[in-house]
């Protein structure tokens, strides 16, 4: 008799999707900033917006702040970076 | 949105049928409730028990209840079998009545009275509001002295809801299908066969299962487990985060054979599933953090006789069957099903022992306390499963104290290490107190809410502490309080007494006591989650 076993691990399918294109130049966009709410984050941001916009030439910085860095962004945090138009969003952690 | 004594607007609403029903509140002398919901709003799926709970409370024909669905046809129907509604359910599915009631968000309650006018209004999930509409309806009957929503009942008092869909920008009136983690039922788990020159145990160890041995799940083992309580195997329990994997009874069923559980152990274990994955413990967080948090399990009433967990000598090791078994359980589903694999989705600096398992009992026994459940509101002759997203152990030896307050003071030394020394008013801690301090404490006067009293009061990080600017705590200094110790200017570590939890544990002989941390705590971290076994 064979050994048989009940798989244990999760079998639901997640579904892919596919990473949204690369940016493939910086000069004239919108980028969003997610400050995960954590201390010296806006430290942390104020130095790249700052270096976004004198070396690459990016045209707007949105800044958008999740409520707690402990759990996912809520949806309304995220739309606001999506109806803000942005070209690309970086999510940046800090401590 | 309307509000109290404005005049509720007739209607006509087809059911999930298609047949056209007309809703003319103020007639017949009958009360009108109106939920407006959306079938994907997790504070909608908070609310319908309680809904369902009193349609089978009010008297026929003295009340209607009646929800109205802000989501497409299918949807809609699929919610209704998920959450076996009680009560008749309409589809507005071009928010046709939606606008005309112009509820801000889901679930909206309308209480309509006899007059056709509006008497009062619920926005999303408040156990005090419910309640009190409860008391309305139920006023005069039978079931008049009932409580709808219990304090203790393992939900929160009170939760936000969603925006109505007529006031989003971008709904289109369904419900995003890409992950459904409401489903109540689930896939039925693939069969692995095994070649006779295969060892189960090597098998299961390189298929990742655990690093440590498992007892392989066997077609046998798992039935044998599924033996032991009365739900279907493909019944879903819940999603398990961070990849929100479907723990169905089955696949909990196996975690029970791998982490070598008496089948007995299955009720607690789908009652602990359910507790892990309560949005206030946070567990995709605490999987998550680079920190040492994982999940602590403590038992409490009658369970713990029933199905011997120890809740004495060596309470925080490898003690009893019942205590390694159950808190492995939890780890293997958190590991298999929630994914949080250690160096992919866990990501802990320097992890933490407990992550093989962390399961303890109040020894109920030897403390002369209310057990921890019992300070929560449970009945003692209930049996509940704790929470708790916590650091490992921290030892307090004490041998040479004659008095209960020297005692404290040690613990209080201990405490203000948690999490770091000088980082305070954020964190929590369970104090585990010996029976042997027990005793000293007991003979002094104290007793659950003193000792934490005491420790609230005399746990603070001397000021000098902070001459260096550079470090831990700096950044957080505004929220400090200043309090003096003993003559000594200090930061008080806890904000408030209630971050300050005690049980009695451990052997009658040896005066340690522990103090176990916790990760980042309240609602931006995780909160404690008590749930009743039953």
């Amino acid at each position: 008799m064979p050994t048989v076993l009940i798989n244990p691990l999760n079998e639901a399918i997640n579904l892919k999707v596919a990473p949204a294109a690369r940016l493939s130049h910086l000069a004239g966009t919108k980028i969003g900033l997610l400050d995960i709410s954590k201390p010296g984050g806006s430290v942390f941001l104020d130095r790249i917006e700052h270096l976004l916009k004198e070396r690459f030439g990016v045209k707007d910085v949105i800044r958008v702040t999740k409520p707690t860095f402990t759990k996912p962004a809520p949806t309304d945090v995220i739309d606001l970076l999506s109806k803000a138009g942005c070209h690309g969003v970086i999510e940046a952690l800090a401590d | 949105m309307l509000e109290s004594g404005h005049a509720a607007p007739q209607f006509v609403l087809p059911d999930l049928d298609g047949r056209e029903i007309e809703i003319h509140p103020g007639s017949g002398g009958c009360l009108y409730l109106l939920v407006f919901f959306e079938t994907d709003c997790p504070t909608c799926r908070l609310t319908f028990p309680y809904l369902n709970s009193l349609a089978g409370l009010v008297e026929a024909g003295s009340c209607r209840i009646i929800g109205v669905s802000q989501d497409s046809l299918s949807s809609t129907r699929e919610f209704v079998d998920q959450m076996q509604v009680r009560f008749p359910v309409l589809h507005d599915g071009e928010w046709k009545v939606t606008r005309a009631y112009d509820p801000l968000a889901v679930p909206t309650i309308f209480l309509i009275g006899e007059d056709g006018n509006v008497a009062k209004t619920q926005i999303a999930f408040d156990k005090n509001d419910l309640n009190e509409i409860a008391g309305l309806l139920l006023k005069g009957t039978p079931n008049q002295s009932v409580t709808l929503a219990g304090e203790f009942d393992g939900n929160p008092a009170s939760k936000p809801g969603c925006t109505s869909r007529h006031l989003e920008t971008t709904a289109d009136g369904d419900s995003p299908a890409a992950l459904n983690l409401y489903a109540r039922t689930g896939a039925r788990s693939s069969k692995i066969e095994l070649g006779d020159d295969v060892d189960p145990i090597e098998y299961c160890l390189d298929a990742g299962f655990d690093p440590l041995p498992v007892v392989p799940p066997t077609i046998e083992r798992v039935e044998r487990m599924l033996g032991a309580v009365s739900l279907p195997p493909d019944q879903v329990i819940a999603h398990v985060p961070p990849n929100y994997g479907e723990a169905t009874v089955e696949k909990i069923a196996a975690a029970a054979v791998m982490a070598g559980c008496k089948p007995e152990m299955m009720k607690p274990l789908i009652t602990l599933t359910r507790a892990v994955c309560d949005e206030r413990f946070n567990i995709h967080g605490v999987q998550a953090t680079t920190h040492f948090a994982a999940p602590l399990v403590i038992v409490n009433g009658p369970i713990r006789k029933e199905l011997g967990f120890a809740s004495g000598s060596n309470v925080l090791s490898n003690v009893a069957r019942a205590n390694s078994t159950l808190g492995r359980a939890l780890q293997l589903l958190l590991l298999n099903i929630g994914g949080a694999r250690p160096g992919e989705m866990d990501m802990s600096t320097l992890g933490n022992p407990g992550k093989f398992s962390y399961c303890i009992a109040e020894n109920e026994e030897e403390s002369p306390w209310e057990p921890f459940h019992v300070e929560q509101g449970f009945r003692p002759d209930q049996s509940t499963v704790t929470l708790f997203a916590a650091e490992p152990p921290r030892g307090v030896s004490e041998h040479n104290a004659r008095k209960g307050r020297t005692i404290l003071r040690a613990i209080c030394q201990n405490l203000t290490t948690i999490f770091g020394y000088r980082l305070c008013m954020g964190f929590e801690a369970f104090v585990v107190i010996c029976p042997e301090h027990v005793r000293t404490l007991q003979r002094d006067g104290f007793d659950k809410d003193s000792i934490r009293r005491f420790l609230f009061d005399n746990t603070g990080i001397p000021l000098r502490a902070f001459d260096d600017d550079d470090g831990e705590g700096v950044q957080y200094l505004k929220a400090y309080e200043k309090i003096t110790i003993d003559g000594e200017p200090c930061y008080r570590k806890f904000a408030h007494p209630s971050q300050i939890r005690i049980i009695v544990a451990g052997g009658t002989a040896g005066k340690f006591s522990a103090v176990i941390g916790s990760w980042a705590t309240g609602p931006r971290g995780s909160q404690v989650v008590t749930y009743p076994i039953e």
